[in-house]
């Protein structure tokens, strides 16, 4: 069996499928591991028995499985031949050096940092190893925050257990629950309306809006740039102030249900929605031609904290941080259930790959955002529901979904209408290793600049 | 720079802040207990220019040493319990224990028992209750302001 699922996932990326997350689950009563692939937006559901809970390892063709593997060892008791070291992920249990680089020579010495850190963020440890200021390596210990979210949605109802999803991440509250949604109904058997397709993807926009306006605001605040951090977070509360006037709440919590959607926006609202996106765009274009002339700021972004693309290729890289270095992945090109036809991410003409280039593709991609936004707001919107396709129903349903922070995974497993396995692969969780790649050889009093311009969460990836 | 000072000069203009006229200031140290991290987008919001809460002497600090209140997020992992406690352990006498929204105030907690070392209310003394999942900076900057003036919150 071992030998034999290692060919079936080479077989697959031979055939153009793309890995996008893998887990431990139970297939009649058996431990299993699946692995999930898609190509052109279709889903393909790869399955291994094995009752010892061993199988071979997939990281050396697909490294972007390091951290799924390692969590399946952590959670699920799960081992993985060709997988060396298995170093703990969610295991906090172990000693530093299982899952610390070994360190030695002149002067070379850790720096320990968290998991409670100095501003108002989010929990998780960092150790870099440094010869004076400079990192050679960057290890990552986060899961203070697990609350075993996934555990806890096993037996609850399908409907209710999308707060499980949502609640695991407030800055991608949306995708995630889109992405659960669209799990559970492609394993019911639902095909959303037209009108649904079009309140999802607003909803969805609305909440890179937001975000990507938070995450230009972080990198200022970066450098110490406090001008452009403070009018940023400005723009930001805006756009939040949008979000509670159009779904009631500022981060669109509840917003999403499976099988319809409730979202309702009169004419007059949907025009004066328009009217505000319009005067923050300006603003907007306003505030980004300051942040362009602002050498202070400029110079301190350019060469810092690269990831190459050949890097990105390799470790699975997504969203923003691929695109910056010249992937053109984007989850939104290939997304049926949602309504991006047409939709081209925008792409740098020279993709560095560095905190500079981070910068400039969020703000060349609230441009896309702005007009998403404005043609799904020509005109009033209703509450939806969902048509039944016969053709489809599989035992695995599910979801991906482009997150503010890039593809974003769920995989839906029913028993009858309680949730028998639930499991989330954020954009965050594929791009953790290469934030740690792209801190090697940096200055670590640059970390929070690199850390900013990815702006990961914890939250979502903890889970 | 001068069009960046000048649109965020308008900004504070176009909001309708009560003025600050209590006496004294509190010095705030968060941490995240296990949140969704919303929490803390809206206490940034706070310390932001539409709340400003540092013009009526509130600060967000680096270091509990320097605290007068710990403000604590979510449900209290099994994992962060510890770190919690020591963030306490370091604070100077006086100090409040803040909970800041619905996962820290023990309600509608999702995840499984054994992650969670919970309620925030058996393991510190909390005394400023934050409502919320998560907390408007509104409430948030209102129940600071009660809290640091000895009020009950306004709304």
């Amino acid at each position: 069996m071992p030998a034999a699922w290692h060919e079936t996932v080479a077989d697959a990326l031979a055939q153009g499928w793309r890995f996008a997350g893998l887990y431990a689950t139970r297939d009649g009563g058996s431990p299993c591991i699946r692995a999930a692939l898609t190509r052109e937006g279709e889903p393909l559901v790869l399955s291994c028995l094995a009752d010892e809970r061993r199988t071979a390892s997939i990281v050396d063709i697909v490294p972007a499985a390091a951290w799924d593997e390692r969590e399946a060892h952590d959670l699920h008791g799960w081992a993985f031949t060709g997988h060396e070291p298995l170093r703990p992920l969610v295991d906090h249990h172990a000693p530093t050096s299982r899952w610390t680089a070994p360190l030695e020579g002149r002067d070379a010495h850790q720096v320990a940092v968290g998991p409670i850190h100095a501003g108002i963020i989010e929990s998780g440890h960092f150790r870099f190893s440094v010869v004076g200021e400079r990192v050679l390596n960057l290890d990552l210990r986060l899961f203070y925050k697990h609350r075993a979210l996934e555990a806890a949605a096993e037996g609850v109802g399908h409907v209710q257990a999308i707060a499980h999803a949502q609640r695991a991440c407030a800055a991608d509250a949306v995708t995630n629950a889109v992405a659960y949604a669209h799990a559970c109904e492609s394993a019911l058997g639902l095909w959303p309306s037209e009108q649904l397709r079009c309140s999802r993807t607003l909803l969805l926009e609305l909440e890179r809006l937001w975000n990507h306006l938070n995450d230009i605001a972080a990198i200022c605040a970066g450098v110490g740039f406090a001008p452009g951090n403070m009018l940023f977070a400005a723009f930001k509360e805006r756009a939040q102030q949008l979000n509670a006037a159009l779904a009631g709440h500022r981060f669109l919590f509840d917003s999403v249900r499976i099988g319809g959607g409730d979202l309702a926006i009169a004419p007059d609202d949907a025009a004066g929605a328009r009217e505000e996106l319009a005067d923050l765009r300006h603003a907007i274009g306003r505030g980004w031609r300051e942040l362009a002339f602002a050498g202070s700021l400029q110079e301190r972004l350019e060469g810092v904290g690269v990831t190459a693309r050949e890097q990105v290729e390799r470790m699975g890289g997504v969203g923003p941080v691929a695109r910056a270095a010249g992937v053109p992945i984007d989850a939104r090109t290939t997304s049926p259930r949602l309504t991006y036809e047409g939709f081209a991410p925008a792409m740098l003409e020279q993709p560095g790959g560095d905190v500079a280039a981070r910068m400039e593709i969020r703000g060349a991609e609230l441009s896309a955002t702005f007009d998403l936004l404005d043609g799904l707001l020509d005109g009033p919107l209703q509450a939806a529901g969902c048509t039944r396709v016969e053709d489809a129903s599989p035992a695995v349903g599910t979801g991906v979904v482009e997150s503010p922070r890039g593809q974003t995974l769920c995989a839906v497993e029913l028993d009858g209408g309680r949730i028998a396995r639930m499991h989330l692969r954020t954009g965050s969780y594929a791009n953790w290793p290469l934030l740690a790649l792209a801190c090697r050889d940096e200055l670590l009093p640059d970390f929070p600049l690199i850390n900013k311009s990815f702006e990961l969460c914890y939250a979502c990836v903890d889970r | 720079m001068y069009v960046l000072l000048r649109q965020l000069h308008d900004l504070r203009r176009a909001i309708d802040l009560p003025p600050p006229s209590a006496r004294g200031s509190l010095a705030l140290r968060h941490v995240d207990a296990g949140s969704c991290n919303g929490c803390e987008h809206e206490l940034n919001a706070v310390a932001g220019p539409f709340y400003d809460l540092a013009q009526y002497g509130l600060n967000v600090v680096a270091s509990p040493r320097h605290a007068d209140v710990l403000l604590v997020t979510g449900p209290v992992t099994t994992r962060m319990a510890q770190a919690l406690q020591r963030a306490y352990d370091a604070m100077p006498a006086p100090r409040l224990v803040a909970a800041l929204g619905d996962c820290a105030l023990g309600c509608n907690v999702l995840g499984a028992a054994r992650e969670l070392a919970g309620p925030l209310e058996d393991l510190l003394p909390v005394s400023v209750r934050i409502p919320g999942c998560p907390p408007t900076p509104q409430v948030i900057a209102e129940h600071l302001l009660a809290a640091m003036t000895g009020q009950p919150v306004a709304s």
